[in-house]
């Protein structure tokens, strides 16, 4: 007997009895609905906590003094470590031709600029910065110049501002070739910042950028350490450079072998795998709590399933009487378990991913399908078909065709 | 009236006996609700398991306990508008004490993080909350061994310190730490109290079970300047219901103190725990909601079963039902038979999902915190009620208006 002709009987008596089939969809439909209504909400909060901590352009790593642990200062190990400096940057980036850009910069938070009369909130944060690290942190200069090798090496007086800032202090006259105070020192502008897309979480609008040897000159050049950004030339040789940065700057510490890395290198993943130690337990009890609902509609399957086999006896009976196999019979009623399983998740997968993006839309969250949770609830669907039809159609099969046509 | 009567018991033996006739549909169908409701009371009881705790771990800070710090605690206010504030000094803390007189308690208080050993023990990052005698006063706390620190002891900065039972346990794991010599940040302190369990871990730094008490003198001769940081002055009013008159007070004798003109907005905040509670609630309520969302479909997956087993057994029963009917069983005999059938199914599930959930939550209570109410337990045999009779009603009501014609024919 062909697959088709047992398919074609599964299809008849689940079209032969609309109610019940309905039914029992509808309790398929309402598990998978909750598995993919709870993950679709998960993913897409991810997904923006992601995007928003994401602080590093693409293909790009920082070497950092310290590891960045939530909420502590560095480790106890660790508080002995030598600044990183820019001249080591520089001898990084005589080493590490293959990167696309090593850039160095440093940060300084909560300072006031101020023009004439004018003064910003005390929530700027200053940057200094090689000519690199503009790319690196994809920084594109909307109107007037870009920092030159020249600025670096001459720490001279200029700095370019993020749009919000011009807005803020220079609302009606252009801001290029005006001077501002930092700390009382006085900066000309040259240039202005295209706007940075919004982040979650994190603002990133408030920038001054100053050339790096400038920024020293201000905030002092000892007891800072600088960060190392290293962008590479596409995702391929991210992992070889890294190594490749990892080695040269152990050379260029003096880190003896076998000792650790005086250094900590940060990545997005670095900081999205620290995230996903936290949201990944909250995604398993998700996951156990929302599978309940599932299983309650798997019991309902069997139980259908019992009783339509139960109804059928008598069919049954002649179709053994006249020569159906064993597995036909249990093929069949399987058939019948996992079509209702597929077409109630898929129902429920269409509603859970529409109704968790419309949740998701209520708190600004973007719009995702998480496409992993599609084919596991898919597949979690056809799991339970066949583990909640195979005690059903395993009594059909082994029914005894005598006491089956005799069954009243 | 005794009609109703007869017809109930003969209706109720009725659908005893059809769920005995067909056990493993029962069954099944029982466990389907037994599912929903286990799911629902313990999401439930572990719901209002972390809510007890949060407001036990709460109440260890004290409902009545007013904070008067240069900072406010959850505020939309930008924090550059806070940062010229004034530091709250000693000095406001004795001429607040002096002018205020409806507070029960008033304690200074100033903050540390620091390591403390014992031995080669240590436990790092521990909450130092330097204060004087008159702090223990705005708590609730219990020892279980010693004392709080005296007034000479605060007045004339000694060095000893009361620790929350957490650190106990870490640092004396044999007992008996009174009078034994720990190092807060490599300063000899005499242990001269231990607090018994307060809190909970849910406040983090704030649970006195994880900070150690010292004299407000020794933390700002050992640890931070009090020139240049901020005290806190906690208020305890004289009783809940006097914490309004108490905050009302505290402004104005702030205000005084800081010799604000009418016009001039306060350069202090009072916070209370009340602002941790709505952080917590907008956090915790969101979470609640979608837990028994959750929980509560699958009590409706386990309705729908039974729906649908309940219209299999009017199909298989149609010739009884007709003959019942030609025999004169009225309309609300037979719906009242398939109501019953589905209601009685519905409650035996669900009293056996209540007992196991409350089970489980006896035994997840040693884990986590649950609590069991007798509110849950009435709501969730109300449920399984409801949920019998209404996924029973189409059903029944399918049953009772057959034509008894149509349904003696049926084959």
């Amino acid at each position: 007997m062909k697959i088709s002709q047992i398919l074609a009987i599964s299809l008849q008596s689940l079209k032969s009895n609309r109610l019940r089939t309905g039914l029992t969809i509808l309790g398929v439909v309402v598990g998978i609905f909750s598995i993919i209504l709870i993950m679709t909400i998960l993913t897409m909060l991810q997904n923006s906590i992601d995007e928003g901590l994401s602080s590093l352009s693409k293909n790009t790593f920082q070497i950092q003094k310290n590891d960045q642990v939530f909420g502590h200062g560095p480790r106890r190990e660790d508080r002995n470590r030598k600044d990183l400096t820019i001249e080591e940057a520089y001898r990084l980036k005589e080493m590490l031709p293959q990167a696309k850009y090593v850039g160095v910069e440093q940060w300084v938070f909560g300072k006031v600029a101020k023009f004439g009369n004018k003064e910003t909130n005390p929530n700027i944060q200053i940057a200094g910065v090689s000519t690199d690290a503009m790319k690196t942190n994809d920084w594109n200069v909307e109107f007037g110049r870009d920092l030159r090798e020249n600025d670096i090496d001459h720490s001279t007086n200029v700095c370019l501002i993020f749009q919000p800032i011009a807005e803020k202090l220079f609302p009606n006259i252009d801001p290029i070739g005006q001077t501002i105070r930092v700390d009382g020192r006085p900066l000309k502008v040259i240039g202005v910042i295209e706007k940075q897309s919004a982040l979650f979480g994190s603002s990133r609008d408030n920038i001054i950028i100053l050339p790096i040897t400038t920024w020293q000159s201000i905030f002092g050049k000892y007891n800072h350490s600088v960060n190392i950004t290293v962008m590479t030339h596409s995702d391929k040789d991210y992992q070889s450079v890294m190594e490749a940065a990892i080695g040269y700057m152990r050379k260029i510490r003096k880190v003896a072998a076998g000792e650790p890395n005086d250094f900590y290198i940060f990545s997005n993943e670095s900081m999205i795998s620290e995230i996903n130690k936290i949201t990944d337990p909250i995604k398993i009890i998700a996951l156990a709590i929302s599978l309940i609902a599932l299983i309650a509609a798997g019991v309902g399957i069997m139980n259908i399933m019992l009783v339509s086999v139960t109804e059928r006896t008598r069919e049954i009976g002649i179709r053994k009487a006249l020569g159906a196999r064993k597995t036909w019979i249990l093929s069949q009623f399987l058939f019948e378990a996992i079509i209702l399983c597929v077409i109630g998740g898929l129902i429920g997968i269409v509603i859970g991913v529409s109704l968790g993006n419309f949740a998701g839309s209520l708190i600004h969250a973007q719009a995702a399908i998480p496409w992993e949770w599609v084919f596991i609830g898919l597949g979690l669907c056809i799991a339970v078909g066949v583990i909640f039809g195979t005690y059903p159609a395993y009594k059909a099969a082994n029914l005894d065709p005598i006491e089956a046509l005799r069954y009243e | 009236m005794d009609a109703i009567l007869f017809e109930f018991k003969e209706g109720l033996l009725i659908a005893l006996r059809a769920i005995k006739a067909n056990k493993i549909r029962a069954a099944l169908t029982m466990l389907g609700i037994f599912i929903g409701v286990t799911a629902v009371v313990l999401m439930s009881t572990a719901i209002k398991g972390i809510d007890n705790s949060f407001q036990k771990g709460i109440s260890a800070l004290g409902s009545d306990v007013l904070y008067i710090s240069k900072w406010a605690w959850f505020s939309n206010e930008e924090w550059w508008k806070m940062r010229n504030r004034p530091n709250i000094t000693m000095e406001d803390y004795y001429e607040f004490k002096e002018l205020a007189k409806l507070p029960l308690a008033v304690a200074p208080v100033a903050n540390s993080v620091q390591t403390i050993k014992y031995g080669d023990r240590r436990v790092e990052n521990i909450f130092l909350t330097g204060s004087n005698a008159d702090y223990v006063k705005t708590t609730n706390f219990t020892f279980e061994q010693g004392r709080f620190y005296s007034d000479v002891e605060s007045n004339s900065s000694r060095n000893v310190a009361v620790i929350g039972s957490e650190i106990y346990k870490k640092l004396f794991p044999r007992g008996d730490a009174l009078d034994k010599t720990i190092k807060i940040g490599g300063v000899n302190y005499k242990v001269v109290g231990v607090l018994a369990k307060q809190g909970s871990t849910v406040l983090g730094p704030f649970n006195p079970d994880n900070q150690v008490f010292i004299p407000i003198g020794t933390i700002f001769k050992n640890f931070v300047s009090r020139h240049f940081n901020s005290i806190t002055i906690n208020v305890r009013a004289r009783s809940p219901e006097m914490v309004q008159e108490t905050k009302d007070e505290a402004e104005s004798v702030m205000r005084k103190i800081r010799g604000l003109a009418y016009n001039e907005p306060d350069n202090f905040s009072i916070n209370q725990q009340e602002a941790l509670q709505e952080q917590y609630n907008s956090v915790v309520g969101v979470i609640q909601i979608a837990g028994l969302f959750i929980t509560g479909l699958s009590l409706f997956v386990g309705a729908i079963g039974i729906m649908n087993i309940m219209f299999v057994s009017v199909k298989e029963r149609t010739k009884e039902i007709g003959l019942r009917k030609a025999i004169g069983a009225k309309r609300r005999t037979i719906l009242a038979q398939f109501l019953l059938e589905s209601t009685v199914i519905c409650l035996m599930g669900g009293l056996i999902g209540l007992i196991a959930a409350i089970l489980l939550s006896l035994m997840l209570n040693q884990f986590f915190p649950t609590s069991i109410q007798w509110s849950v337990v009435l709501i969730a045999i109300l449920i399984s009620l409801l949920t019998g009779i209404i996924s029973g009603l189409a059903p029944a009501y399918t049953a009772a208006k057959m034509d008894p014609v149509e349904a003696l024919r049926y084959e």
